[in-house]
């Protein structure tokens, strides 16, 4: 074979000793994404393949590692101590620079912040809308509370971001995760995390130590029946946990929606349903996490099929509302319960708005159309009074519907918030729009259009006309679903 | 159907495993050359882009039964590994819970085995497992 003792004509390696035994072979050097012919001598080492194929590749030869038949090639070797000839094959793989080795440091880093920010995942409602409230106005007072409720975090101030104060870190660690979706779902698979995630009861006692959720269930006692089901609780953590399986959930849930509506009478379930779903959406609205508490709806698919009234309900009161810290801790506890709730069927309405709001969730709160509405409901004593009266988003609305004007000035009164304004407007618009469905009067005030309904209640002893009004505001004028709201809404 | 000797199998793989078929993100190879019974072989994978295994070598063994190729091959990292399937602190696969092992038809081939386990490693639930820093080895 090697037989050409003459100089080698493709012999244009460097300092190749024995220059002349070696035959030229043509060796394949193939990476994940191109290949190319080398020709080397036979009788050359590794070394000298690496440098040639440095040149080819433009990579630095410490940059290349070769494969051949499953084994590494070192420097020192020969190619034909690896057996290889002409014709063969040999895989290369050009490192670069930042390797996925990185993912393997940074991970510690990140599970240590993931602890603090643990406090905010595994219950993904309450503290984005805290730290979300807390961030443009109102005290952070209020996020102590749910650092009590996991326990001593406060140690891990120091880490990462540097801020002494927790609450800051909090916030800024709620900002960043907002911003950064990415990060969140890197967070969600945190081993640490999801470990977390998987304890009912420790999530269970997180979200009830909260004194904000301790609020709300006094309030609506399916939120602690909610709660109180493990089994409800597993699958809701399941869900937050894998963003997939939410969306399938969510999907599951809109087609059995769909075939809601073609049962004869499920349209005006599902309009009831809306009008329930109305005030989960609206904490989406200012809920950065928007569309993980609408998946955590999609626990049960059954009860979807059901047109009975469907048990998740938990008013969420206005995100609208001014930054008291009444109607924030409302907010808090309002979208902590928004996350916690299940056995709702999950509407598709709620989810197209559920998802345009979290995006808008960041602008709108911030933007000076937001600002502006508050001052004009400030201003209105008329709606600063249904606010305080009645923490549902509902009775806001429909002073919203009878002042069309209003609602349409906010959203254009917002200077330069871009797409947001658009975004606004038509959620505004939609969100009129399902009221004036759901309530199938649009302007009336609720009093007037409930009126028969008032009656009938307070013939069957219900005589807490505020209580009354409320709950059938709440349930759309089903006077069966009312009922039973005022009953559970006794104290139990 | 005709049942292709092993040997003859596993000769026909070597050559493969030499001529690079395929596209250039698996490697294999006897360990040994002079191994005239072709039992043990060397095996590499490329760590696929976007997982937490990218840029990474991952070295195997594949061992060939007598049986080959109506039994499945055993198969072990050598490099350490985070991935659903594999043993912790041995780097040994599971045959159970690697589908195309547990499975196994005589049609398949460590080229397969090699693509399929590098393909798991695309799956969602292993891309994003932190993975042990580089270069370290199971000890045995």
């Amino acid at each position: 074979m090697a037989d050409n003792g003459a100089a080698d004509p493709g012999n244009n390696n460097n300092n190749k000793p024995d220059a002349s035994e070696g035959t030229i072979i043509k060796v394949t050097v193939k990476t994940p994404k191109d290949k190319e012919e080398i020709a080397i001598s036979e009788d050359a080492s590794v070394t000298q393949f690496k440098e040639e194929i440095s040149r080819r590749f433009k990579a630095k030869q410490d940059q290349l590692v070769l494969i051949f038949a499953g084994k590494i090639l070192k420097d020192g070797d020969s190619l034909n101590q690896h057996g290889i000839k002409d014709g063969l094959t040999v895989h290369l793989v050009i490192k670069t620079a930042h390797k996925a080795g990185d993912g393997a440091s940074s991970s510690p880093s990140s599970s240590s912040s993931t602890q603090a920010g643990s406090s905010s995942s595994p219950s993904p409602g309450t503290n984005p809308s805290t730290a979300g409230t807390t961030g443009p106005a109102a005290p952070p007072t209020q996020t102590p509370n749910i650092l009590t409720g996991f326990g001593d975090l406060s140690s891990l101030a120091g880490l990462g971001m540097g801020s002494a104060n927790f609450m800051e870190l909090q916030q800024q660690m709620q900002r960043q995760l907002m911003s950064n979706p990415e990060m969140l779902s890197q967070i969600m698979e945190n081993p640490l995390v999801q470990n977390m995630m998987s304890n009912p009861d420790l999530m269970r006692q997180m979200i009830v130590a909260n004194p904000q959720m301790q609020q709300l269930m006094e309030r609506n006692p399916e939120i602690s029946h909610m709660l109180n089901n493990p089994e409800l609780m597993r699958q809701t953590m399941e869900l937050a946990r894998n963003p997939a399986m939410m969306q399938e959930m969510m999907r599951n849930q809109d087609r059995a929606l769909s075939n809601l509506e073609s049962i004869p009478g499920g349209y005006n379930a599902l309009r009831r349903m809306y009008t329930d779903i109305q005030e989960p959406m609206f904490s989406a609205a200012r809920e950065q996490f928007g569309s993980n508490p609408f998946s955590a709806l999609g626990g049960n698919s059954e009860s979807g099929a059901q047109p009975s009234r469907t048990e998740n309900r938990e008013p969420l009161p206005n995100p609208w509302g001014p930054p008291s810290s009444t109607s924030s801790s409302e907010n808090g506890g309002g979208t902590t319960a928004g996350t916690g709730t299940t056995t709702g069927t999950n509407p598709s309405v709620s989810n197209p708005l559920g998802i345009n709001a979290a995006s808008l969730g960041n602008g709108m709160f911030n933007s000076p159309g937001m600002q502006s509405l508050m001052q004009q409901i400030s201003e209105n004593p008329q709606l600063m009074q249904n606010m305080l009266s009645a923490p549902y988003m509902r009775s806001m609305m429909q002073s919203l519907a009878q002042n069309p004007e209003l609602a349409s000035q906010n959203p254009a009164s917002s200077p330069s918030a871009g797409t947001n304004t658009a975004q606004q407007q038509q959620l505004m618009q939609q969100m009129l729009q399902m009221f004036a469905g759901g309530g199938g009067g649009g302007t009336q005030t609720p009093e007037v259009r409930f009126q028969s309904q008032l009656d009938q209640l307070n013939a069957m002893g219900f005589i807490n006309r505020e209580a009354n009004l409320q709950a059938l505001i709440a349930t759309g004028g089903d006077i069966n679903a009312a009922i039973e709201r005022l009953l559970g809404s006794q104290p139990s | 159907m005709f049942k292709v000797p092993r040997n003859f199998r596993l000769l026909e793989e070597l050559e493969e495993g030499q001529k690079g078929v395929g596209d250039g993100t698996v490697s294999w190879g006897l360990e040994d050359d002079e191994d005239m019974t072709l039992t043990r072989w060397t095996g590499m994978i490329i760590g696929p882009a976007r997982t937490n295994y990218e840029n990474r070598i991952y070295s195997l063994k594949v061992e060939c039964g007598p049986k080959y190729p109506e039994a499945p091959p055993t198969v072990r990292f050598v490099t350490k590994i985070s991935m659903n399937g594999i043993n912790n602190s041995n780097g040994t696969v599971d045959s159970r819970s690697i589908p195309i092992l547990s499975k196994w038809q005589n049609s398949y081939s460590i080229k397969i085995v090699l693509q399929e386990l590098r393909r798991l490693m695309t799956s969602k639930e292993n891309m994003k497992l932190p993975q042990p820093p580089e270069g370290q080895t199971y000890s045995n």
